[in-house]
C-alpha cells in the first residue's frame, strides 16, 4: 500500500462507468472535490470522511486499495499537561448527537477530531434495491432540515438513470422548496449565532421568524418539513396562480421582517464583534480540503452550484453569488444573510415567471451514463451530490457526499487554537448537521 | 434609530394559546396532523396498497408507524386528527378504522406521580434526522414559549425529570441512551418523540438498527408524527404532568 499524499488529486470522470464516488477499501479516504479553475469534479485522497462500514460493503470496489488512511486533518499533539477531552456524543450543547475528541491543557483548543457515525441509519444501504419512489421517502429523512435539498439532489440523478423525464412544473417546485428551505436554514443559524451570543430578544425575534417559514412551507406544502412534498416523475402539489399570489405575499412580510432583524443584527457590536474572526478558514485551506457552499465562498472562492450546474429553472433566473473574503463566522453569517436575499429574488422571480406550460418533459440532470445519473445541487451548506445507478425502477446503487461531510474538516481546523467559548458560534456558523454526515 | 425592543413592540409576536385552545391548523398543517381512517370508504383498499411503510390495513391505522407521507390520502383518510395522539400504551397508537377517532379516544393519562410543578426536560437524540430534534427546540421559541409552562429544557441529564428521545436508535447510539436514562433521577419519565423511536418509522427493519426505544428503556408516553408537531410534543410533555387537553375535546 502506498500512501497517498492529502493533496493529491485526481481527475474524476463522470463518463467512466465505474468511477464515481468509488469509496476505498479503508475508511473513506477520498472527498469529492470542485475544480475551482476548470469546473470538474476531482476525487482527493487522504482525507477522512466518514462512511458507514454497510455503505463501503456494499459499493463495487472499483479502485485497487492502494490508498491508506491518512492522518487527515489532525494530528495528534502531545506536551505536558495536554490530555484528550471527550466531548459528546450526548449533552454537548449542540441538539444532534456526535462526539469530538479534543486535544487541550485547559482552556485553549490545541486540536479537534471529530468522531462520527453515531447516527448512522443505514439509510443508503437500506436503499439499494427498493424502488425509486420508496428510496426518496427515507433520502427526504436523511438530513430533515436539508429535505428539499436531499429529495431534489436524489430524484435527479435516479430519474436521470431511469432515463424519467420530468414535468417542468416539477423542477420549478423542486427549486422552489430548496429556495424556502434555504431560507429557513440561514434564518435559523443567525438565530443560534444570536442565542449563542446571549442577544435574547434578537434571537426570539429571528426563532419567530425561522418558525414563520416552517408554516409557509406547511401551508404550502402540508408539510413543515416538506417531507413529501417532491415525488418522482411530478409534485404531490402543483401551485396555481391562487397559491402563488398568496405565497408572494407572505414572502413579502417575510423579506421585509427579515430585512429589520438583519439591520439590528449589524449595528449591534456586541454581536459582530463575538462572531468576527472566530473559527477562520483561510482560502488556501478551503480550497485544499474541499469545503463548499457559504463556509467557501466566506473566504473568496466564487462557487455556487445554482450558478455552476445548468438545470432548469436556475439557468433562467438572476442570482448573484454572496461573496466574501475574511473567512471567519462572520464572513459565512454575511454571506448567509445575502443568501437569504437573493433566495427572495430568486422566489419573486420564479413566481412572476411560473412555467406557462409546466408539463413539458425536461431531463432533470445533465446526462451521465445509460443507467446511471449524477445530479449536485447547492444545499443550505453547500454542494451536496448523489450518485444513482438504476434499473427496472429500483436503485441498484447509491453514493452520497452531502455539504457537511465537505464542511467539517474545516470546522475542525477553524477550531484550533480557538477557546472553549468559540465552539458554538463556529458549529452554527458552519451549518453542519451530523444527519447527513453519518446518514 | 430601530431598536430591539421597538422591533420586538412592533412585531406583536403572538404565542401559541396552546394548551388554553386547540391548536390552529398553522400550528399544525393539514398532513402533519394524525390521519383519520374513514368508515366505510371504498377507497380504503386503494390507500392500503399505497402505504410505503405498512401503517394501513382495512381494520386498523396504527399511529405508531404512520409517516404522515400522505400517499394513502386520496383513498378514505384525513388528515384532520386531533393532536393530541400521544398515548401512554403503544397499543393505542392502533385506531380501527370501524372507530374513527373522536372525542375520548385518547384517555390523558394519569398524572406520574412526584414532579414539581415545573419539568425539566433532557433530549436525546438517538438517530434522528434533525427534525425531531428541531422542533423540540422549536418549543423554546416565543412562539410556543413552553416556559410559560413550566417546561425547561436542561444541559444534563441528572437535573432533569423526563428524557425525551428522538430518532431511531442506532448501536453506536444505544449505550448512550441508557446511560442517560441511568443518569435521571428517579422519579423519572421516558418519552418517545416521533415514530422513528416508537417503530422505527421510516427506517423500519433496516438490519442493525433497533425496532424501537422500548428496547432499551420502558417508555412512558409515545409522540405518534414525523415529525410531530411542537404542540404535540408540547402535549405530550403535559401529559406526563397530567396536565394535557383531552383529544378532541375542545
Ligand atoms: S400517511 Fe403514509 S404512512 Fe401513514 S397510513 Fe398513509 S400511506 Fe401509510
Ligand atoms: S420521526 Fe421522522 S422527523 Fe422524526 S427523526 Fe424520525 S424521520 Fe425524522
Amino acid at each position: 500500500m502506498s500512501a497517498v499524499r492529502p493533496s493529491e488529486t485526481e481527475p474524476f470522470d463522470p463518463y467512466g462507468p465505474e468511477r464515481a464516488l468509488a469509496y476505498s477499501p479503508e475508511d473513506a479516504t477520498f472527498a469529492l472535490f470542485n475544480d475551482y479553475a476548470t469546473g470538474r469534479p476531482v476525487l482527493r485522497h487522504g482525507i477522512r470522511i466518514p462512511v458507514p462500514t454497510e455503505v463501503r460493503a456494499t459499493w463495487q470496489r472499483s479502485r485497487t486499495p492502494e490508498l491508506t488512511r491518512s492522518a487527515g486533518p489532525m494530528e495528534t499533539i502531545e506536551g505536558y499537561g495536554i490530555f484528550t477531552f471527550p466531548y459528546g456524543p450526548v449533552s454537548m450543547g449542540v441538539p444532534e448527537s456526535g462526539k469530538f475528541e479534543v486535544r487541550t491543557y485547559g482552556e485553549r483548543i490545541l486540536s479537534l477530531e471529530p468522531v462520527t457515525g453515531f447516527k448512522s441509519r443505514r439509510i443508503l444501504t437500506s436503499i439499494a434495491g427498493q424502488p425509486i419512489s420508496d428510496g426518496a421517502l427515507r433520502i427526504e429523512r436523511l438530513a430533515g432540515n436539508f429535505s428539499a435539498a436531499h429529495a431534489a439532489a436524489y430524484l435527479a440523478a435516479a430519474e436521470s438513470a431511469a432515463g424519467i423525464e420530468v414535468p417542468e412544473g416539477e423542477l420549478w417546485v423542486r427549486a422552489l422548496a430548496q429556495e424556502l428551505q434555504r431560507i429557513y436554514n440561514h434564518v435559523h443559524v443567525l438565530a443560534r449565532l444570536a442565542e449563542a451570543a446571549s442577544q435574547n430578544v434578537g434571537a426570539a425575534q429571528t426563532h419567530a421568524l425561522a418558525e414563520e417559514m416552517l408554516r409557509i412551507q406547511g401551508s404550502i406544502f402540508g408539510h413543515r418539513w416538506l417531507f413529501g412534498a417532491l415525488l418522482p416523475g411530478g409534485p404531490r402539489r402543483h401551485l396555481d396562480a391562487a397559491d402563488r399570489r398568496d405565497l408572494g405575499r407572505r414572502l413579502n412580510l417575510h423579506s421585509e421582517q427579515f430585512e429589520r432583524l438583519w439591520e439590528l443584527f449589524l449595528g449591534s457590536r456586541t454581536f459582530i464583534d463575538r462572531i468576527q474572526a472566530t473559527c477562520p478558514v483561510r482560502r488556501e485551506e478551503a480550497l485544499r480540503w474541499g469545503a463548499v457552499g457559504p463556509t467557501l465562498r466566506a473566504c473568496g472562492v466564487a462557487w455556487d452550484d445554482r450558478l455552476r450546474v445548468p438545470v432548469t429553472p436556475y439557468n433562467d433566473l438572476f442570482l448573484e453569488l454572496s461573496q466574501e473574503s475574511a473567512g471567519d463566522a462572520l464572513a459565512r453569517m454575511l454571506v448567509r444573510a445575502r443568501e437569504v436575499q437573493s433566495s427572495y429574488l430568486l422566489l419573486e422571480q420564479m413566481l412572476d415567471r411560473w412555467p406557462r406550460d409546466p408539463g413539458r418533459l425536461l431531463s432533470p440532470a445533465p446526462p451521465v451514463a445509460p443507467g446511471r445519473g449524477l445530479a449536485r445541487v447547492e444545499s443550505p451548506s453547500g454542494d451536496l451530490v448523489y450518485d444513482v445507478t438504476a434499473s427496472d425502477g429500483r436503485v441498484t446503487r447509491i453514493g452520497m457526499r452531502a455539504a457537511s461531510q465537505a464542511n467539517i474538516p474545516l470546522f475542525a481546523r477553524g477550531l484550533r487554537n480557538g477557546v472553549f467559548t468559540d465552539f458554538h458560534f463556529a458549529w452554527e456558523s458552519f451549518g453542519l448537521v451530523f444527519a447527513e454526515i453519518d446518514a | 434609530m430601530p431598536t430591539w425592543i421597538g422591533q420586538a413592540a412592533r412585531n406583536g409576536i403572538v404565542t401559541s394559546r396552546y394548551p388554553a385552545e386547540p391548536a390552529t391548523d398553522a400550528e399544525v398543517p393539514e398532513t402533519a396532523r394524525p390521519p383519520i381512517p374513514l368508515r366505510g370508504d371504498a377507497a380504503l383498499h386503494d390507500g392500503v396498497a399505497r402505504c410505503p411503510v405498512g401503517a394501513i390495513s382495512e381494520e386498523e391505522l396504527d399511529r405508531g408507524k404512520c409517516i404522515r407521507c400522505a400517499r394513502c390520502r386520496p383513498a378514505g383518510f384525513e388528515f384532520r386528527g386531533p393532536v393530541e395522539a400521544s398515548t401512554g400504551r403503544r397499543a393505542e397508537l392502533r385506531v380501527g378504522s370501524a372507530a374513527p377517532a373522536g372525542p375520548g379516544l385518547v384517555e390523558a393519562l394519569p398524572p406520574l406521580v412526584g414532579f414539581p410543578r415545573s419539568l425539566h426536560v433532557f433530549l436525546v437524540d438517538a438517530g434522528s434526522c434533525n427534525a425531531c430534534n428541531l422542533e423540540v427546540l422549536a418549543l423554546a421559541n416565543p412562539l410556543y414559549d413552553s416556559q410559560r409552562l413550566g417546561i425547561f429544557f436542561t444541559s444534563s441529564p441528572r437535573h432533569a425529570d423526563v428524557l425525551l428521545v428522538v430518532g431511531i436508535p442506532t448501536p453506536e447510539m444505544a449505550p448512550a441512551v441508557l446511560r442517560a436514562y441511568e443518569a435521571l433521577p428517579a422519579p423519572k419519565a421516558v418519552i418517545a418523540a416521533g415514530v422513528c423511536p416508537i417503530s422505527g418509522g421510516a427506517f423500519a427493519g433496516t438490519p442493525g438498527l433497533l425496532a424501537g426505544l422500548e428496547e432499551l428503556v420502558p417508555v412512558d408516553v409515545f409522540v405518534p408524527g414525523c415529525p410531530p408537531a411542537p404542540v404535540e410534543i408540547l402535549d405530550a410533555i403535559l401529559r406526563v404532568h397530567g396536565r394535557a387537553r383531552t383529544a378532541g375535546g375542545d
